[in-house]
């Protein structure tokens, strides 16, 4: 049975080469690839869309349906995440807490009576690690500067590199780093799991309801052109401006759904303690 | 004026996805209405949708972002596409209405992820259906396959594994047929079907696309278990719950059969799939080898939702066998055989939901005597069997008839042999199950029965179903009569105008 599996996997390897053979040169400006379909893309971006990055207009405007789609997937990834792994909160027979000013660690048994919330005690588990002031404030420093990077990132993209996909991912990122260098507690208690999961769904929603409102508007779906007198420019313009819009949504999705997967994955869906 | 029912059909459960999302983290009430509700009108729309197509004649385009084809993306709604679209919504809706209750049992706190799942599953499903860009149809199936594992992935103690299982393959599946939409627009730098469909009669002898041909059809075959690739889909449908199970199973193989149907004819054409390849008689060969397979299997199995899967991977058979006949009544059939299949299938998944309800077990030894309990239900899963065994006048008579005839046109007896082999089987195994549940007397193991078997025999008390179970399930099997008795119409007004006019 091996064997046969081994032997499928060599022929398809072989046939994928073989047919790679008969690719157009890499690069090639006559490929049919670049004859096509990019030469109108090509021509037309700034006059359909004014904006110079053709791969954000083909990505947010020709093909923006798909987008919206992609968007999509990345919800369904954090909802799948929270459905398969996240556990019920249970009632523990044993919580510790430490006592901040002095680092003493107290353990409270099951009849037990919890400290009121407050700053002099913080609720820890059981795989407590020390806490080490250097990464704390490195990281605590850097936050800002990876959220206004992250936000350049987002406004940026009609004309560099750059979009709601990656702003978001780097504005998550931010967060995860606050979740490491911290700990889980501390973040889910600054965003909670149930913000995280409405935004992720609202980032979404900013995109396909951009669409709908568009539907409303009397013109197709995700027709940009139709928010113009609501923008107050003229279609093209609003072409833009309404990449721009599904982008926010984008990354608002992006961010929280990596914040929520992060959430689930790194406790094993208890949200306790994390890593 | 844009015609916006195309649009409508997907924005409205996908928007409605998002909201549950969101309500199931404020008010979990909210869920299952708004569900509800989004699927109707989902459905209606496709049902308008179909009256207007078979009404005109002619495909209804629908532009998203007012961009043409082959530039942006374009939805293309014409016989067969309305068709599946009808049966998707339809089947969707019944089996959320029905599963209220279990889903509020089994997922308590994850009911709204669950239900937004479930709407986002058939979203991607009706996008697949309805798309015009083979692109786009990839990430509808993304969305699709990825929630398919979520729903399923929470069900009996080994779903997990079994859902890791299909995650592996399913993902090959769709990574092949990425693989092969890539090989494509190498070869003609476009991605809309259409577009394609122009295109590639002039680069007939061409590898890439020989190898795209290959490597897409490859993929979807891992996606609808045909055997020797079927190995994820029992364990991941015997595994979930009843939920998912009446959901997943009905549609997802039916829809890439669908897929299937639609690249070979519309993309590819039934010259380039027919004459310039030789492949159809070996993949009818695979067809025959699936149902002996599936059949054989099924046989073995005394698990009740097991043995369903096996003769779902037979019915998979069927199809793509009818389908590679090449002929008008097989493809007519294996089309027919597409909304009748996801009707059975829908039937006997939502049987085997009232079972486990009702038994706590869906062990075939379990069936005892239920049909002194349960009269109602038993009288729509006689008809279920009964429709898989292919009886006229329910519906699996007329798509097996279909079939049947196409092989004897297409002179492949053995295609022949092999659907009356397995009609025989499902006969020796839905008669089994109706003697079992006939004739031996009811053990209550749910409820605990100490009261000296006083449950047994004749004087069984009638327990039915609740409500929301029994009726949905009563309408579905009815249902099964009444496609049988429209088939010879739904043949003539809608199927016949999706094969090509060259297939004779």
């Amino acid at each position: 049975m091996k064997l046969i599996g081994k032997m499928t996997i060599l022929l398809c390897g072989i046939l994928l080469i073989v047919f790679a053979n008969k690719f157009p040169e890499f690069g090639d400006p006559h490929s049919p690839a670049s004859t096509h379909l990019s030469p109108y893309y090509i021509e037309h971006t700034m006059a359909d869309t004014a904006v110079p990055n053709m791969v954000t207009s083909v990505l947010a405007d020709y093909r923006g349906y798909d987008t919206m789609f992609e968007t999509t997937v990345i919800l369904t990834a954090g909802l799948a995440c929270f459905f398969l792994l996240r556990l019920p909160e249970e009632e523990e027979k044993e919580i510790y807490f430490r006592h901040v000013p002095t680092g003493v660690t107290i353990r409270i048994e099951e009849c037990g009576a919890a400290p009121e919330d407050s700053d002099v005690f913080q609720r820890i588990d059981a795989q407590w690690v020390p806490r080490d002031i250097i990464i704390r404030s490195t990281s605590r420093l850097l936050m800002p500067f990876i959220q206004i990077f992250a936000l350049y990132v987002v406004a940026h993209g009609h004309h560099s590199p750059g979009g709601g996909f990656q702003g978001g991912v780097i504005l998550g990122a931010a967060v995860i780093l606050f979740a490491i260098s911290h700990n889980l507690r501390t973040t889910v208690a600054k965003i909670s799991e149930t913000s995280a999961a409405i935004m992720s769904a609202a980032g979404v929603f900013i995109y396909a309801g951009t669409g709908a409102l568009c539907v409303m508007l009397g013109e197709n779906f995700l027709n940009y052109g139709a928010l113009a007198p609501l923008l107050g420019t003229d279609r093209v313009m609003a072409r833009s401006h309404g990449i721009l819009i599904v982008e926010i949504g984008v990354a608002l999705a992006v961010m929280s759904v990596m914040i929520w997967i992060y959430y689930n994955l790194s406790s094993a869906g208890k949200q306790d303690e994390g890593l | 004026m844009v015609n916006t029912l195309p649009a409508l059909v997907i924005i409205v459960p996908l928007l409605a996805a998002l909201m549950v999302a969101a309500a199931g983290f404020i008010d979990k009430r909210a869920c299952f209405p708004v569900a509800v509700a989004a699927l109707s009108v989902s459905f209606l729309g496709a049902a308008a949708l179909l009256v207007q197509v078979v009404n005109t004649g002619l495909a209804i385009e629908y532009r998203f972002a007012g961009w043409a084809a082959p530039m942006g993306i374009v939805y293309v709604i014409d016989h067969l596409s309305a068709l599946v679209l009808v049966v998707i919504t339809a089947v969707s809706l019944v089996n959320l209405v029905s599963s209220k209750q279990t889903i509020h049992r089994e997922f308590a706190d994850k009911e709204g992820a669950f239900i937004s799942l479930y709407v986002l599953f058939t979203a991607g499903l009706i996008g697949m259906t309805a798309t015009g860009d083979a692109f786009n149809l990839y990430v509808l199936l993304e969305i699709a396959s990825l929630s398919g594992y979520a729903l399923i992935g929470l069900g009996k103690a080994r779903a997990p594994l079994a859902t890791l299982n299909y995650l592996f393959l399913g993902t090959i599946g769709a990574t092949f047929y990425l693989l092969g939409v890539g090989y494509l627009y190498i070869a003609t730098g476009s991605l809309n079907m259409a577009d394609l469909a122009a295109i590639l009669p002039g680069m007939k002898d061409s590898g890439i696309v020989l190898f795209a041909f290959i490597i897409m059809l490859s993929g979807l075959f891992v996606k609808m278990a045909l055997f020797p690739v079927h190995g994820w889909l029992p364990g991941a449908y015997s595994q979930s719950s009843s939920a998912a199970a009446g959901l997943i199973a009905p549609l997802t193989t039916k829809v890439t059969v669908y897929i299937m149907v639609r690249i070979c004819l519309n993309l590819f054409s039934v010259d380039y799939t027919f004459h310039q390849l030789n492949v159809s008689d070996f993949l009818v060969w695979v067809a025959i080898a699936t149902i002996v397979f599936g059949s054989l299997s099924a046989l073995a199995q005394t698990d009740y939702k097991k043995m369903l899967t096996y003769i779902i991977i037979a019915e998979v058979g069927y199809m793509v066998g009818g389908f590679f006949l090449g002929n008008r009544m097989g493809m007519s059939g294996a089309i027919l055989h597409i909304v009748n299949d996801a009707v059975m299938t829908l039937c006997l998944f939502m049987a085997a939901g009232i079972f486990l309800w009702k038994t706590g077990s869906e062990e075939r030894g379990d069936l005892k005597g239920l049909f002194g309990s349960m009269p109602f239900t038993m009288a729509g899963f006689v008809l279920a069997g009964l429709s898989i065994i292919g009886v006229p006048p329910t519906c699996g008579f007329f798509s097996k008839w279909y079939l049947v005839s196409g092989g004897i046109a297409a002179g492949q007896y053995a295609f022949v042999a092999a659907l009356l082999f397995s009609s025989l089987v499902n006969a020796v195994l839905f008669f089994r199950l109706f003697e079992i549940s006939y004739f031996e007397p009811f053990i209550d193991h749910h409820h605990g029965s100490d009261d000296g078997g006083g449950h047994g025999g004749a004087g069984a008390v009638i327990q039915e179903a609740p409500m929301a179970m029994l009726v949905p399930f009563l309408f579905v099997s009815i249902m099964l009569l009444v496609l049988g008795i429209y088939s010879g119409r739904i043949v003539t007004n809608i199927i016949h105008f999706a094969i090509p006019a060259g297939v004779i």
